[in-house]
């Protein structure tokens, strides 16, 4: 019953998606073909923290080493196919470090906030290397010219062609994590993030599953990474810090843990949201994100589509 | 005709300066029903925590068909053909009671076909239920259907019929005879009248130290065995 | 020699502060476990109230005893409006305390207006140490660390306030039969430690400019300092602050800041791997 309802949110969704270079002027394309490829960040986000409970405070840094690696290998001049070998690395290194992280963490039994922290500071250590590396990283101002994507000689560039890519990639990320979380993979997460000592006691490996998944994780948000700065044509250190790391939380939180639809919802709204006010009140955002932090915990710890599946339920409750 | 299957020698578990269990020398054949009872801190979940890895022994062995699992991971352990039922439900309360059983039969080394477990701990009408919405007595027959469901070599229950009724009671007893069949079981008891049903090789553990050992008629014809139940030793 | 001594009391001011912002989380990470993010931001706020009292013509003095108290305040209401609701939901702790900070942050930024504010250091010139000269500020800043955790140990270890919260900490259900308000307890403890954090932002006050986002660049400095020494002791925060302070200024010898950061994070991982409970624990490494 949920899972259909999910199924059919997905399908409207793809429709919107569709429709909406109709009626938008290519300003408006960009801007949500960028919203969008943050939220592809945050689905990467909740497949982790929804499917293991676990929650990662610094998924900013496989984010921003996919921007990175992307660009590093993109402006290498004499490379063949560049977009192509760019993505690649852009998924890797992510992958990479995250099975390092994982085998050190999970294997070590590092769960709970202890996981949290560590991560926190990887994010911190990942920034700060990137600012202080700066003859590759280009320092605080990052590097600009990241080419755009280019496959079979063919360029990628343009609103129109751009936001197809970003809109079709999106959709099929997302249609996969979903038949990963429903399939056997899934269901035994579920069960270790219920109590990891019985699963493990019925044979299951958990260390081995948590960091699969998360490297899984990390390389959906590499590749969100390298995306956007193949598409922005901009790196810079705000990609792989704190800041970012915390907001894709805000935005798998607004729209909902654990439902991989719901976080590209939030991370729309919340950009939208976040456009608005700032044009209006610079400095007024953090205070509003900061208070939302607050309000999310207290008013709709399941994300705010979850509100109106109870008001729907308390009306099914009441007229029945 | 049947093998050893298991085999501890001189296990003993410290916790700081308790001893949990003193030097403990048992083995057990392959299809074949044994149970240990005790008074309450006598040691049976620590003597279960070994066999399943749990608990690593501070001195001693235990092989399983064999082979070493001192210090082995859990999940090794379990995979090796060991399933245990916990002395608490602890099934996974997200989970609808068929998916958990799933979960249990999945984490078997050689996944065994899906038999009707369900019917036989009479949870067949209640599969699609959210293990969380189960009352007490469910889970545990939840808990017993999912040690089942890997087909285990070996079958540790810590308390099975904890909470249930005398009807229920004897339908464990009864259950567990026919599932000696296939499998060898440990298990743990408080309840006399199902150590009566089970009228089998029965262990007395008491304070660490295996104190007795032997068939049930013997055992609770045992004079001292009545002292350290009622606490005169 | 002379770097060498340097070096060393470099080493010993930042062990100051640091031991006296981990307190805080000694308390609420390592005892209360509940994980607060906004904990840097108590350092902040003490920053700030030394440079508004010194705005107003009080003393540098004036300022460091209002600091713990403004920071002791936040911090109480912090407990009271967010942690105490949280204590059983640690992921909700998290985001809540993460919110906290940005909005604390946010709220000075608005009060104060942007940029750094200065602080004027209530010593001036150099101390002549024969060896070497140092500031002389500095000195006094190690010596008053010294003092505080003195008495944060007397405190913890002598007072019947101290026996209540090591009670409180060792069991809650069997305190609160024993007739202790434990709810009282952590609401004072954490204000406390808030209080001690305050006073490091305080004393690192003239040391720095003072920014709204200044307390963020200790937070996870502070958790390393409190995991590494091994949660819940205040050895244990000595010896992760000694450890983490100490690095730190050895190597910013001879690299840049952030380079420095990043090492020593990366070390204290390293070390939260091999000794998940602290170097201090006897215990070891639990498998
Ligand atoms: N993890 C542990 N740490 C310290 N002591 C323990 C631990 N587990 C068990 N003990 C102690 O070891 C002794 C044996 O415990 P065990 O749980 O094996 O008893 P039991 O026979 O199963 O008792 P019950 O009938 O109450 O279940 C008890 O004194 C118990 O307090
Ligand atoms: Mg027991």
């Amino acid at each position: 019953m949920k899972h259909r309802g999910r199924l059919v949110a997905l399908a409207a969704g793809t429709c919107v998606l569709s429709i909406y270079p109709a009626f938008a002027d290519e300003y408006h394309l960009t801007v949500l073909r960028d919203a969008l490829l943050f939220g592809l960040f945050a689905v990467s986000l909740d497949f982790f923290w929804g499917s293991t409970g676990i929650l990662s405070f610094g998924h900013a840094t496989f984010f921003g080493l996919g921007g990175y690696v992307m660009t590093l290998v993109t402006m290498t001049s004499g490379l063949p196919a560049p977009s192509v070998l760019g993505l690649f690395a852009a998924v890797g290194a992510p992958a990479a470090l995250a099975a390092i992280v994982g085998y050190f963490l999970l294997f070590g039994g590092v769960r709970g906030s202890f996981f949290t922290i560590v991560t926190l500071a990887l994010s911190v250590i990942a920034q700060q290397l990137v600012i202080s590396w700066s003859s590759v990283t280009g320092g605080d101002t990052g590097l600009l010219g990241v080419p755009p994507l280019a496959l079979g000689g063919y360029e990628i560039s343009g609103a129109m062609a751009t936001y197809i890519v970003v809109a079709v990639t999106l959709i099929v990320v997302l249609l996969a994590l979903r038949a990963l979380e429903q399939s056997r993979w899934g269901k035994i997460l579920i069960a270790i993030g219920d109590n990891e000592v019985r699963a493990a006691a019925l044979g299951h490996n958990a260390p081995a599953r948590l960091t699969l998944t998360f490297v899984i994780s990390a390389a959906v948000a590499g590749f969100a990474g390298g995306l956007y700065v193949a598409i922005a044509g901009v790196v810079a250190p705000d990609l792989i810090g704190l800041l970012l790391s915390t907001e894709v939380i805000v935005w798998v939180a607004i729209g909902g843990r654990g439902t991989l639809l719901g976080p590209v919802v939030g991370a729309v709204l919340v950009q939208r949201a976040q456009q608005e006010i700032s044009s209006m009140n610079p400095s007024l955002w953090p205070l509003i994100l900061g208070c939302t932090f607050v309000i999310i915990v207290f008013v709709a710890p399941d994300g705010v589509m979850s509100i109106a599946e109870r008001s729907r339920m308390l009306l099914r409750r009441r007229s029945a | 005709m049947s093998e050893v299957l298991l085999e501890m020698k001189g296990v003993s578990v410290k916790f700081g300066g308790l001893t949990a269990l003193s030097d403990i020398d048992y083995s057990i054949t392959s299809r074949s029903l044994a149970c240990i009872i005790g008074p309450n801190g006598a040691g049976k979940s620590t003597f279960l925590n070994v066999l399943t890895g749990t608990l690593r022994p501070s001195i001693g062995s235990v092989a399983f068909r064999g082979r070493d699992i001192g210090g082995l991971a859990l999940h090794r352990i379990s995979r090796l053909g060991i399933a245990r039922k916990f002395q608490i439900p602890s099934v996974f309360p997200s989970l609808s009671v068929a998916e958990n059983m799933d979960v249990a039969r999945w984490g078997a080394a050689r996944e065994p076909d899906e038999t009707d477990v369900l019917e036989m701990v009479g949870l067949s009408a209640r599969r699609d239920v959210k293990a969380a919405d189960l009352s007490h007595g469910e889970k545990q027959w939840l808990e017993i259907g999912m040690a089942i469901a890997a087909s285990p070599k070996l079958l540790l229950l810590d308390e099975p019929t904890a909470g249930m009724t005398s009807q229920e009671t004897q339908a464990t007893a009864a259950l567990l005879h026919r599932l000696k069949r296939h499998t060898a079981i440990i298990a743990v008891e408080h309840d006399i009248s199902f150590v009566r049903a089970l009228d089998t090789d029965t262990l007395v553990l008491h304070q660490g130290r295996l104190f007795r050992r032997g068939p049930f008629s013997e055992i609770e014809a045992d004079e001292a065995v009545r002292d350290v139940y009622l606490g005169r030793r | 020699m002379e770097a060498a001594v340097t070096t060393l009391l470099n080493a010993l001011t930042l062990i100051g502060i640091l031991s006296l912002v981990g307190l805080g989380l000694t308390i609420s990470f390592g005892l209360m476990n509940v994980t607060n993010l906004a904990h840097g931001e108590f350092l902040t706020v003490g920053a700030y109230a030394v440079y508004f009292t010194q705005s107003f013509g009080g003393s540098y003095w004036l300022g460091l005893v209002t600091a713990p108290l403004a920071a002791a305040i936040v911090g109480c209401a912090l407990e009271w409006l967010i942690l105490r609701h949280l204590y059983e939901k640690p992921i909700a702790a998290i985001l809540a305390t993460w919110g906290a900070s940005l909005v604390i942050q946010q709220s000075l930024e608005l009060v104060f207006g942007l940029g750094g504010k200065p602080v004027l250091p209530p010593v001036q010139g150099a101390l002549d140490l024969s060896v070497a000269a140092y500031p002389a500020y500095r000195i006094l800043l190690i010596c008053i660390a010294a003092i505080a955790l003195g008495l944060v140990l007397v405190l913890v270890r002598r007072t019947s306030f101290g026996l209540d919260i090591r009670t409180v900490i060792q069991n809650r259900t069997m305190a609160e039969a024993v007739g202790i308000n434990t709810r009282r307890v952590y609401a004072i403890a954490f204000a406390f430690g808030a209080g001690v954090a305050g006073l490091a932002g305080a004393l690192v006050s003239p040391l720095t400019t003072v920014l709204p986002q200044m307390g963020v660049g200790y937070l996870a400095n502070a958790f390393f300092v409190v995991i590494v020494g091994g949660a819940g002791s205040v050895a244990g925060l000595i010896a992760g602050s000694t450890f983490i302070g100490g690095l730190t200024s050895v190597l910013n010898y001879q690299m840049s800041p952030s380079l420095v950061q990043a090492i020593v994070l990366l070390v204290a991982i390293l070390i939260v791997r091999v000794r998940p409970n602290g170097l201090l624990s006897t215990a070891g490494a639990l498998r």
